[in-house]
C-alpha cells in the first residue's frame, strides 16, 4: 500500500532515469521533451490511486494535502514543459536535451518536498530542486544575464540553505528528533525550537521571495529563460509552500503571538513594496518578479486568516497563482527564441500586439486582468477569497493594505495593457507561433476565463482533495 | 429565462463581431446593432410581466452559481430596472450607429467591447445577488477602459487610467461592504449567503452599519460623479470617443444612481439616514461646482461633462430625501439626462469631425454653415438646461418638489443652482452657434443618419416633457420595492 501511495515519486524517479539512458543513447530534443512529459502525465495519472492508497512511511507522508499539491506541481510543471518545448525548438548554441531534464529532476524534488515529514527528506527535496532550477536558470550560458542571475540564484540559495541546514540542526539539538510531528510536539516554546523555527522561516522566507527576503528575486526572472523564470516562479513556490501549510496544521505548529506580528508585518510589506518597485520597471519579467511579491504577500493575508475558509483561499490563490504566472511567462515565451541575445521581454516589445497578433494579446490581458484582479479572470475569484477570508477573521488593517496595494498594481497592469494596444511602430512581418505554443496559450486563457466565470467545480475539487 | 437573453445575446454579439470586424466590418456593425435590437425586442414585453408577491417585479431568473459562498446567479427586474435596461439598449444602439463613420480601425474589437461593456451594464441593473451585481459592476468597466484607451483623443491614456483607477479602487470597497454584510448576516442566521432579499432581512446595526454604508455610498458616489470624487468624469468624458462619452455619460453614471437607491437606502436604511445630511449638501455643492465650471470651459466636450456633474448632483439630493415623489423625480432625471446628454455628446462629436476642433473659441457662427446641427444643438442644450416643456424640467421639478417636504433650504439651494446652469447654457449656445464664423467653412450639414438619430432622440425628450405620466406609472410600483423603509423627519 505504502507502495502504491508513493507512485507519484516513483514514476519521476523512473522517468528521470529513463530520460538520462535515453540522452547517452541518442540526443534528441523532441524525444528528451516527450519522455518528460510521459513522466510528468504519467505520475499525474497515478495520483488517484495513490490517493487511495495514502500512507506514511515515516520519512515520507502520502496524504490528501501533499499529493495534492503533488498534482498541482505536475500541473504546473507539464504547462512549463510544452511553453519550453517550442521556446528552445530553434536552439542550436547549446545542447537543449538537458533542459527537460532538469525540469524533470526539480519537479521530482518539488514533490518530495510536498510529501516530506522529516526534515532529512525536507532538505533532500529543497536541495534537488534548487540545483536542478539553477541549471535552468542558467541554461543559455551564453546569455550573460542568464550566467549572473544563475550565479546569483546560487549564492543566495546556498545562503538560504545554510538558515535551513543551521535551523534543522538547533532543532534537532532542542528535542532530538528530525520528524516534523515528534519535534513540534517535543520542543514546543524552547529558545532553542525558536531560534531553529525562526531560521527555518528565514529560509522559507527566500524560497518564497517576501520583504524582507526578495532582492534576487527581478534580476533572476530577468536573467533567466522564460520557461525556467516560469518554473522558478510558480513550481519552487508551490512546493515551499506546500511543506510550510502541510507543517503548519500538525498539532503544536501554528503561529505564536510574535510570529503572527512578524508574518503581517511581512505582508504588508510584501503587498505594498512589490506592488512600489513594479512601477518602475520596464521588463516584462521584471515586472512579473516584483508582482509575485505582491502576490505572496496576499497569500500570507489568507495564511494568516485561519479557518475553514482561509483554508481553501489558500489552495484556491495558489492555483490561481501557477495558472497566471505560468501564462504570462509563456506568452513570453512563445514570442522569444532562445537563439536571440535576450528574450522578448521588455515592455516596449509588446507594442502593438493587439493589432498584430490579437489572440495572444487577449490572453496576455487576460492573465494581466487575472494578476489585478478583476473579472472575468479567475484572479477576481481569488482576491475576493481572500478577502472573505481576511473579513471573516477581522483583519482588517491587513484587508486595507490589500486594497491600497491591488489599486497601486492597477497602474502597472494597465500600462502594460495600453502598450499592447498602442500602433506598432513598424509593420514588420509577423512570424506565425507554433502549434503547441497555440494551443497552450489558448488552455491557459480559456482557464482563466473559465474558472473564473464559474469557479464552483473548482473550489469543489480542491474540497474534495484537500478535505 | 428571458433576462439571462438579455445579457447572452450582447456578450454573443460582441464576441462574434470581433471576428468579423477584421474582413467585414460592415457586417460586424450590422451584427452588434441587430443583437441591440433582438435584445430590445426580448425587453420590452417584459413590462407587462408579472411574478408573484412579495414586491412588484416583472420577471426573475434564479441558478446556483458558487454554492461554496452562497452566490447565486439570481436576476430579476422591476420598473426601474426595466426603464433603465430600455435605456441602456436603445443609447447603444445609438452609440454603434454613431459610430458607423467615426470608428474607422479595429471595428470589431471596437464594437465587442461596446457590446461587453453593454451587457455589463445590463447585468449590473438587473442582478439581485450581491457577488453577481458587483461581478457586473466590474465587468462593464474592462471593456470601457479599451474603448476610451485605444479609440480616444489625445489625452487617452491618462483619461482611461483614471477612469479605471477611480471606479476599480471605489468597487473594492463595495467589495469590502458587500462581504462584511454577508458575514454579518451568517452570524445573525447561520446561512451564508449573498442573496439581496436575504440580506434585507439583517440590517446592519450602529457603527459597523455606519462603515458598510459608507463603502457602498463612496463607491456609488465616485460612479456617479458627485462632488468631491467626480475628478475622474471630466477627463474620460472628454477624451473618449463619441460613443464612449455617449456610454458613459447616459448609461454608466446611471449605474451609481442605481445602486444608492437599491442597495444603500434598503440595505442600510438607519445609516443612510444618518449620512443624509451630508449626502444633501453634497449634492447641492455638485449642483454649483458642475455650473460654475461648466461655464469655465472653453472646450465644448468637457463643458457638457460638467453639466453632468451639475445634474448628477440634484440625483444625489433625490436619493436622499426619501419621498416616493423625489424617488420618481430621480428616475425620471436618470432617463431624460440620459437622452438629452446622449444627444448632446452625439452633436459634439460631429462638431469635432466636421471642424476637427472642440475648442468654443474656434467655432462661433456655425448657425449658417451649419444649420440643422445648430437648431438640434440649441434644442438639447435647453432641454439640458431644464426648459419647461422638456424631460429634464419634470425630473428635476420632481426632486424639488420632494425635497421640499422634508429639506426646504436644500430645496432652495438647488432650485438657486439653475440660475448658473442658465448662465452655462445660454453662453454655450451663443459661443458655439451664433457671432461671427472663425474661419470659412464647408463642411457638410447634418444628412440623413444624423437627423434621424437627433429626431429621434428630440421626440424622446419632448414626449417625456409633455406626458410623462406613462414614465411615472412604471416607476411607482418599482418604488414601492425600496419603500419598506419609513419616511422619517430626521431630516427637517
Amino acid at each position: 500500500m505504502i507502495f502504491w501511495s508513493a507512485a507519484p515519486l516513483l514514476v519521476l524517479a523512473g522517468a528521470v532515469a529513463v530520460l538520462l539512458a535515453a540522452i547517452a543513447i541518442r540526443r534528441s530534443f523532441f524525444w528528451s521533451s516527450a519522455i518528460a512529459g510521459a513522466g510528468l502525465l504519467g505520475a499525474l495519472a497515478v495520483i488517484p490511486s495513490a490517493l487511495q492508497a495514502r500512507g506514511a512511511a515515516g520519512l515520507f507522508v502520502f496524504d490528501a494535502a501533499s499529493l495534492g499539491f503533488a498534482g498541482l506541481i505536475l500541473a504546473a510543471s507539464l504547462v512549463i514543459l510544452v511553453i519550453a518545448y517550442p521556446y528552445w525548438r530553434g536552439c542550436t548554441k547549446v545542447p537543449r536535451e538537458e533542459f527537460p531534464l532538469l525540469l524533470l529532476l526539480a519537479t521530482l524534488g518539488a514533490c518530495a518536498l510536498a510529501g516530506a515529514n522529516n526534515f532529512i527528506t525536507l532538505f533532500l527535496g529543497l536541495e534537488t530542486m534548487t540545483l536542478a532550477m539553477i541549471g535552468m536558470i542558467a541554461y543559455p550560458r551564453y546569455r550573460g544575464q542568464a550566467e549572473e542571475a544563475g550565479l546569483k540564484y546560487l549564492i543566495l540559495s546556498g545562503m538560504s540553505s545554510g538558515f535551513v541546514l543551521f535551523g534543522i540542526g538547533l532543532i534537532e539539538l532542542g528535542c532530538g528528533s528530525l520528524d516534523f510531528g515528534r519535534a513540534l510536539a517535543g520542543g514546543a516554546g524552547t529558545p532553542m525550537m525558536v531560534a531553529g523555527l525562526a531560521m527555518l522561516g528565514v529560509g522559507a522566507g527566500f524560497k518564497l521571495s517576501v520583504v524582507p527576503f526578495h532582492f534576487w528575486v527581478p534580476d533572476v526572472y530577468a536573467g533567466a529563460p522564460a520557461p525556467g523564470g516560469a518554473y522558478v516562479a510558480v513550481v519552487a513556490k508551490i512546493a515551499v509552500l506546500a511543506v510550510l501549510l502541510r507543517v503548519m496544521a500538525l498539532p503544536g505548529a501554528g503561529f505564536s503571538a510574535g510570529a503572527v506580528h512578524a508574518a503581517t508585518a511581512v505582508a504588508i510589506l510584501s503587498m505594498l513594496i512589490g506592488n512600489l518597485l513594479a512601477l518602475m520597471q520596464d521588463n516584462l519579467k521584471r515586472v512579473l518578479g516584483y508582482s509575485s511579491i505582491a502576490h505572496l504577500g496576499y497569500l500570507l493575508v489568507a495564511i494568516l486568516a485561519e479557518g475553514a475558509i482561509a483554508h481553501v483561499a489558500v489552495l484556491f490563490y495558489l492555483v490561481t497563482y501557477a495558472i497566471t504566472m505560468a501564462g504570462a511567462f509563456g506568452v513570453v515565451a512563445v514570442l522569444s527564441d532562445a537563439d536571440a541575445p535576450r528574450d522578448m521581454d521588455r515592455i516596449a516589445d509588446l507594442r502593438g500586439m493587439f493589432w498584430t497578433r490579437p489572440g495572444l494579446a487577449a490572453v496576455m490581458t487576460l492573465m494581466l486582468l487575472s494578476l489585478a484582479g478583476i473579472p472575468p479572470a479567475i484572479g477576481f475569484i481569488a482576491k475576493m477569497y481572500i478577502m472573505a477570508a481576511g473579513i471573516h477573521t477581522d483583519l482588517w488593517v491587513l484587508i486595507g493594505t490589500m486594497v491600497a496595494s491591488s489599486v497601486i498594481g492597477l497602474f502597472y497592469y494597465l500600462n502594460i495593457i495600453i502598450v499592447m494596444s498602442l500602433k506598432p511602430e513598424a509593420a514588420g512581418v509577423v512570424a506565425g507561433l507554433s502549434l503547441p505554443g497555440r494551443v497552450t496559450m489558448a488552455a491557459v486563457g480559456f482557464a482563466v476565463v473559465g474558472f473564473g466565470v464559474a469557479p464552483q467545480p473548482l473550489i469543489a475539487l480542491l474540497r474534495s482533495v484537500f478535505g | 429565462m428571458s433576462l439571462v437573453w438579455l445579457l447572452v445575446i450582447p456578450l454573443l454579439g460582441g464576441a462574434l463581431a470581433w471576428p468579423l470586424g477584421r474582413a467585414y466590418p460592415l457586417l460586424a456593425r450590422i451584427v452588434c446593432l441587430a443583437a441591440l435590437g433582438l435584445d430590445l425586442g426580448i425587453c420590452l414585453p417584459l413590462l407587462h410581466g408579472t411574478l408573484a408577491a412579495p414586491g412588484n417585479w416583472l420577471a426573475g431568473f434564479n441558478a446556483p452559481w458558487i454554492p461554496a459562498f452562497g452566490m447565486s446567479f439570481r436576476l430579476k427586474m422591476d420598473g426601474m430596472s426595466w426603464l433603465l435596461t430600455v435605456l441602456t439598449l436603445i443609447l447603444g444602439m445609438f452609440s454603434i450607429v454613431v459610430s458607423w463613420k467615426e470608428i474607422e480601425d479595429g471595428v470589431g474589437f471596437f464594437h465587442a467591447n461596446l457590446m461587453w461593456s453593454l451587457a455589463g451594464t445590463i447585468g449590473v441593473f438587473i442582478a439581485l445577488d450581491m457577488f453577481l451585481f458587483f461581478y457586473f459592476w466590474e465587468l462593464m468597466l474592462v471593456p470601457m477602459y479599451f474603448v476610451i484607451a485605444i479609440w480616444g483623443h489625445e489625452n487617452r491614456r491618462r483619461a482611461a487610467i483614471k477612469f479605471f483607477l477611480f471606479t476599480q479602487g471605489s468597487g473594492l470597497l463595495i467589495l469590502i461592504s458587500i462581504l462584511a454584510l454577508a458575514f454579518f448576516h451568517q452570524r445573525q442566521t447561520g446561512v451564508l449567503s449573498f442573496d439581496y432579499f436575504a440580506l434585507l432581512q439583517t440590517p446592519p446595526p450602529g457603527a459597523f452599519g455606519f462603515l458598510v454604508m459608507l463603502g457602498l455610498f463612496i463607491a456609488f458616489v465616485v460612479k456617479l460623479a458627485g462632488f468631491p470624487v467626480h475628478i475622474w468624469l471630466p477627463e474620460t468624458h472628454t477624451e473618449a470617443p463619441t460613443a464612449g462619452s455617449v456610454i458613459l455619460a447616459s448609461i454608466l453614471l446611471k449605474t451609481g444612481a442605481y445602486g444608492l437607491l437599491r442597495f444603500v437606502v434598503p440595505l442600510a436604511p438607519q445609516a443612510a439616514h444618518g449620512i443624509a445630511p451630508v449626502a444633501l449638501w453634497l449634492g447641492v455643492a455638485s449642483i454649483f461646482y458642475g455650473a460654475v465650471l461648466a461655464y469655465g470651459q472653453s472646450d465644448f466636450k468637457k463643458l457638457i461633462a460638467y453639466t453632468s456633474i451639475s445634474h448628477m448632483g440634484f440625483i444625489l439630493i433625490g436619493v436622499f430625501v426619501f419621498n416616493t415623489l423625489a424617488w420618481q423625480g430621480v428616475v425620471f432625471l436618470l432617463i431624460a439626462h440620459g437622452v438629452s446628454t446622449g444627444a448632446l455628446f452625439i452633436i459634439v462629436g460631429s462638431v469635432q469631425h466636421r471642424l476637427h476642433t472642440r475648442d468654443l473659441d474656434r467655432m462661433g457662427g456655425m448657425w449658417t454653415d451649419l444649420p440643422k446641427l445648430s437648431s438640434f444643438g440649441t434644442f438639447f442644450i435647453l432641454a439640458a438646461m431644464g426648459l419647461p416643456g422638456l424631460g429634464n424640467f419634470v425630473g428635476e421639478f420632481l426632486i424639488l418638489r420632494g425635497t421640499y417636504a422634508v429639506a426646504p433650504v436644500v430645496a432652495v439651494a438647488a432650485a438657486v443652482g439653475l440660475i448658473p446652469a442658465a448662465l452655462y447654457s445660454l453662453i454655450a449656445i451663443q459661443r458655439a452657434f451664433h457671432g461671427p464664423a472663425d474661419a470659412a467653412r464647408a463642411q457638410p450639414d447634418f444628412g440623413a443618419r444624423e437627423n434621424a438619430m437627433m429626431l429621434l432622440l428630440a421626440a424622446a425628450i419632448i414626449w417625456l416633457g409633455v406626458y410623462p405620466q406613462p414614465i411615472l406609472d412604471v416607476t411607482a410600483p418599482a418604488l414601492q420595492n425600496l419603500a419598506a423603509v419609513p419616511v422619517t423627519a430626521m431630516l427637517r
